[in-house]
């Protein structure tokens, strides 16, 4: 091992490196609302939705849970042209994640809308709650507190899973790795430094998830 | 219009040799995460039990296990790939590409697999360990005779799941040349075959796949759900 490892010659591309968290970032937010919004109404469908419809979403949710994202992405980057359809690599990224999020969170929203009790219901009518006060104190506050904590831990690994843009192109964190890669060459300090990034930005995202779940929910989260 | 071009295309897509081209590659992604799954969870048990460890002489030993787990489930797959590739170039000696691969599942599934035993372990009751120390159990005692045979069962489950999860991670494989599914079908795309069922058809070998083991993986976590309700 006569390597020297040289890491005075990357420090100089740290802004550029804090730029493609930023971007990181900013695609892991998009997906992640959308997913959400996506997983809210199908879960909603597969609690309370007819027959027809709750297949057609089970069906979505085990296509899509059970095949990567890389392909999904790759399917919507190379193959929908075929079609007719062009998206740039970015539009493809942010729509393959959106839809490969939607699918996971309708699974973990499902399970929260189920675990509301019967007998917290009942408790609530007998004390003369309208449907709208059962909806805003009982129903939602139980809903949000269990909900929380496997949201926030998708939402991280959704924050890792944005690497893969790099694949198509986008330059964010690890698609800027590699730009610099091919201008010095230093791989072994370009991506422990690109790593180390992704060590804060998902530790950052985790204490402040933790926070916002034990202030806003009441819900208990373990950091380490 | 789409549809006849695919028509047209399949005959000369499905032959024998492409299939079985596949089903190789199949193969290969099933390995790699077999491989790196189970030396992932020896690992991780080892990890997940050092963070049990009480005592200041332990201390430096628990805090290294911490930095690795957190470290290692906080990068992407992708990220922990090109570490792997680049530090087997640096060291000298060059790993065959498929032991790069492995080695990169191991390191993510060691560090996933150690937080999932970790709170299987946590899970016990903590009567259950006061006990055992009362009796003067050693902490490998402790854990093989009291905690193991408790915990198993809410350790599994997940496990399992991760498993399921690190078969749809090797595709990322496909970047440093392993001959695993996905880099099948870019294989095929570059050969001319359309993008369409080049990558329908991966789409469609990680389903069938994927999709038997987290059938297995929903009823193995109804079976030891109903068993841990009803000795309770």
């Amino acid at each position: 091992m006569n390597y020297t490892l040289q890491y005075g010659q990357v420090l100089p591309y740290l802004g550029y490196f804090a730029g493609g968290a930023l971007l990181s970032l900013q695609i892991a937010f998009l997906s992640f609302c959308g997913g959400l919004v996506i997983g809210t109404g199908f879960a909603s469908v597969t609690a309370f939705g007819p027959r027809p419809l709750r297949v057609l979403v089970k069906v979505y949710v085990t296509a899509f849970t059970n095949t990567p994202q890389l392909v999904q992405i790759y399917f919507l980057y190379f193959a929908l042209p075929d079609a007719g359809i062009l998206l740039s690599s970015y539009q493809a990224v942010l729509i393959g994640m959106t839809l490969n999020a939607g699918a996971y969170l309708t699974e973990i929203q499902r399970a929260g809308f189920l675990s509301r009790r019967q007998t917290e219901m009942e408790a609530a009518e007998v004390l003369g709650f309208s449907r709208w006060q059962q909806i805003r104190y009982v129903i939602l506050p139980h809903i949000a507190k269990v909900l929380f904590p496997p949201l926030a831990n998708q939402y991280i690994l959704m924050t890792l899973g944005t690497s893969m843009a790099a694949v198509f192109g986008v330059e964010e964190l690890t698609g800027r790795a590699f730009n610099v890669n091919a201008e010095t060459f230093r791989s072994v300090e370009i991506f422990s430094l690109v790593a180390v990034f992704y060590v804060v930005i998902t530790f950052a995202a985790t204490l402040a998830l933790a926070l916002i779940g034990r202030l806003a929910f009441r819900a208990r989260m373990r950091i380490l | 219009m789409m549809w006849d071009r695919l028509v047209e295309e399949a005959p000369r897509f499905f032959t024998y040799w492409n299939l079985r081209f596949f089903v190789e590659a199949a193969l290969t992604t099933l390995a790699l995460s077999v491989t790196g799954s189970v030396f992932g969870a020896l690992v991780g048990f080892v990890l997940a039990v050092t963070r049990m460890t009480r005592g200041g002489v332990l201390l430096p030993v628990r805090i290294l296990a911490i930095v690795v787990t957190e470290f290692f489930r906080r990068v992407p797959f992708l990220v922990t790939l090109m570490l792997v590739f680049f530090v087997s170039q640096m060291s000298g000696n060059e790993w065959p590409l498929f032991a790069i691969a492995a080695m990169s599942v191991f390191l993510i599934a060691a560090a996933y697999l150690a937080e999932i035993i970790r709170s299987g372990l946590l899970s016990v009751h903590h009567n259950q360990w006061d006990a055992a120390a009362a009796m003067n159990f050693s902490l490998g005692q402790t854990i093989f005779h009291v905690i193991l045979p408790q915990a198993w069962r809410i350790i599994l489950p997940p496990a399992f799941g991760f498993f399921v999860l690190f078969i749809k991670d090797t595709a990322l494989a496909s970047q440093i040349g392993v001959t695993e599914l996905t880099f099948a079908g870019k294989v095929l795309n570059n050969r001319g075959f359309s993008a369409t069922l080049s990558f329908g058809t991966v789409l469609l070998f990680y389903f069938l796949l994927s999709y038997p083991l987290s059938l297995i993986g929903a009823r193995l976590e109804a079976r030891l759900a109903a068993t841990r309700n009803r000795q309770s």
